[in-house]
């Protein structure tokens, strides 16, 4: 008997352990300064609006937190209406679909208390007492003052309720289990708000703040756990996030953003393009087109004073630096792949040119982008599949989808003798990657 | 130079804020045209609904069958994707002028000698694409014409006699 209860103890006592490493540091310890409750900071004011939206009215605030947490963007089918949800998001284990957050009351969030609000967002429980998947991201939200989330709840209530109810999710067993998040939820979602750092600048902490709690830029940069939660250890590292590479963005000089200037990074959020660096597109085209663009500029400056106080870690998938201009001529410089200089002569090539430096638009130039340089060549294949378009600044750039004028096979040729030729090594990729490639995006 | 261009295109998105349309002067055939038009309007736009210039041509909208190409600074794209607030400060050439520089002579010559159109549409934007391969590379070989030309295509099927041409302007020969 005794034997069996020290067992037991041994067991709980390794769980704790395992659990303990698997889920790691939180989002912000990597800054080890002093923290303070929001109510005792008096150095500045990291939550809420920027300065000039703090005397309007509560619904226009809710609109700037909601646009600056992109709830629109999962939230929203593309064709469909604003906020009605019914997005797919396409996962090993089966397909989620977002929800309707408008305010009617048989299909959306019309019966919502603030409470309810508060749970959904804060803690990932559902009205009716449903767990959440954390597809949804309560595990960064949960970082947002009460009065922010309510003020996006005012945001969300002032709009059409818009009668759409979303696609049951298609999830396989044990995923199809919502109560199970209940233990998920419990390890990996802190429910705590956000806590300035007294040791950090008033400047520093908005960042914290409109990069964890909002903008959750970890969901995408920050790599998984053996629980699919965030693996802190190696904070904005870089990750695969539905189907595309979300690069590395932590301080490291040669695979992160250290060697970016200010002037790039405050560019690249707010326009989608950084001279030099390459375009958004995929997912983070929409968080610049729906997001950053309509940040206030002190804001874009914060967050960008936050991201280079964010340990470097390098990549070790990526190299230490970006291949420099290919040849004028399409004879010199890599001519291994045949069949996908072919494809890139009639498709590529009139706007991108062969040096990699476009003719048309600095926009379009490949050299020195992380999607040439990356040996997987993940986005590449990913913008052939499904085209990019820039909207900001007007008048800005698109490139067309090739996903159904070629096969998988030619998009594989293609963006191997793209990486060749104007990054540092060639993918391998075959038409098999390509299909796996196109089964991970959501839609 | 990159950055230059970087620099107007986000002024002309601060002007477009102001307003839908824009004034907005480009220097086409070496002359200066001055017009009002949204910044995102594609050249191909500009030149054929605004300035009546109606000899480069619609093909797909996509960049994909080379029918609207045109020069900016000297080099082929396609002005059908091209927002117009790119190539503000930036030289253009059309079909209407090809003509008058060095390789485009030599190559509409060619062309007539060598009988290369049929129905001709596509026609504008193959002499476009010949002319600044040309310019680049006076003497191209068949990879040379591959490389450049792969990006026009023509219904017609005029391909063999386009790349006669092609090398017969290359040469100075009569057909």
């Amino acid at each position: 008997m005794r034997i069996l209860a020290s067992l037991v103890v041994i067991a709980i006592i390794a769980i704790g352990i395992g659990v303990f490493i698997i889920r790691g540091p939180g989002p912000l310890d990597f800054a080890g300064g002093t923290k303070v409750a929001l109510a005792d900071y008096r150095a500045g004011k990291p939550t809420g609006v920027p300065a000039r939206l703090e005397k309007a009215g509560l619904v226009e605030r809710g609109e700037y937190l909601a646009k600056a947490a992109d709830c629109m963007v999962c939230h929203t089918k593309p064709g469909e209406k604003d906020y009605a949800g019914g997005l797919a998001f396409k996962l090993p284990f089966g397909t989620l679909y977002s929800t309707n957050i408008t305010p009617d009351k048989d299909t959306g969030i019309g019966n919502y208390s603030d409470q309810d609000f508060l749970n959904a967002v804060q803690r990932g429980k559902r009205h009716d007492g449903a767990r959440l998947y954390p597809a949804m991201p309560y595990t960064s939200y949960t970082y947002m003052s009460d009065e922010d989330v309510l003020a996006v709840k005012a945001y969300l209530f002032s709009l059409p309720a818009v009668r759409a109810k979303a696609p049951d999710n298609t999830l396989s067993f044990p995923f199809n289990q919502r109560w199970a998040m209940m233990f998920w939820s419990a390890v990996f979602n802190p429910d705590t708000r956000f806590a300035p750092d007294s040791s950090k600048s008033p400047e520093w902490n908005r960042g914290a703040y409109l990069a964890e709690a909002l903008a959750h830029c970890g969901e995408c940069h920050t790599p998984r756990n053996l629980g699919f939660a965030l693996d802190n250890r190696k904070k904005f590292a870089g990750a695969i996030t539905a189907g595309w590479h979300a690069f590395n963005i932590s301080s490291d000089k040669a695979t992160g953003l250290g060697n970016w200037s200010d002037a790039d990074l405050i560019s690249y959020l707010s326009l989608g393009h950084a001279p030099g660096h390459g375009s958004a597109s995929g997912p983070m085209g929409e968080a610049v087109d729906h997001s950053f663009s309509q940040f206030a500029p002190e804001d874009i400056k914060s967050i960008v004073a936050y991201l280079r106080s964010v340990p470097p870690v390098a990549s070790s998938d990526l190299p230490a630096t970006t291949a420099p201009v290919a040849p004028a001529s399409h004879k010199d410089g890599v001519t291994a792949d045949a069949r996908g200089k072919k494809v890139f002569a009639s498709a590529c090539a009139s706007c991108h040119g062969w040096s990699g430096e476009s003719p048309v638009s600095p926009m379009a130039t490949l050299t020195g982008t992380w999607a040439v340089n990356d040996p997987a060549a993940t986005n590449v294949a990913q913008i052939v599949i499904s085209g990019t378009r820039r909207h900001t600044p007007d008048g800005a750039l698109s490139m067309p989808a090739f996903g159904n004028a070629y096969s998988d096979d030619e998009i594989a040729a293609v963006a191997n003798y793209v990486t060749a030729r104007f990054g540092t090594k060639g993918s391998k990729l075959t038409a098999k990657d390509v299909a796996e490639l196109r089964e991970q995006t959501a839609e | 130079m990159v950055a230059r261009e970087f620099a107007g295109w986000i002024a002309a998105s601060d002007r477009a804020k102001k307003g839908m349309h824009m004034a907005t002067t480009l220097t086409i055939n070496g002359e200066t045209k001055s017009f009002d038009a949204p910044p995102d309007m594609p050249l191909l736009w500009v030149l054929r609904d605004i300035l009546g210039m109606t000899g480069t041509k619609f093909g797909c909208g996509i960049a994909q069958c080379g029918a609207c190409t045109v020069h900016v600074d000297g080099k082929a794209v396609r002005s059908c994707v091209l927002p117009v607030s790119a190539v503000e400060s930036r030289a253009i050439t059309t079909i209407e002028h090809v003509g008058s520089t060095p390789s485009g002579a030599k190559v509409q010559k060619a062309w007539l000698d060598a009988e290369v159109i049929q129905c001709g549409y596509c026609q504008s934007g193959q002499i476009m694409s010949a002319a600044a391969l040309l310019a680049a590379t006076p003497n191209p070989d068949d990879a040379d014409i591959d490389a450049a030309m792969a990006g026009n295509i023509c219904r017609c099927g005029t391909y063999v006699r386009i790349r006669e041409a092609i090398k017969l302007a290359a040469s100075g020969r009569q057909s």
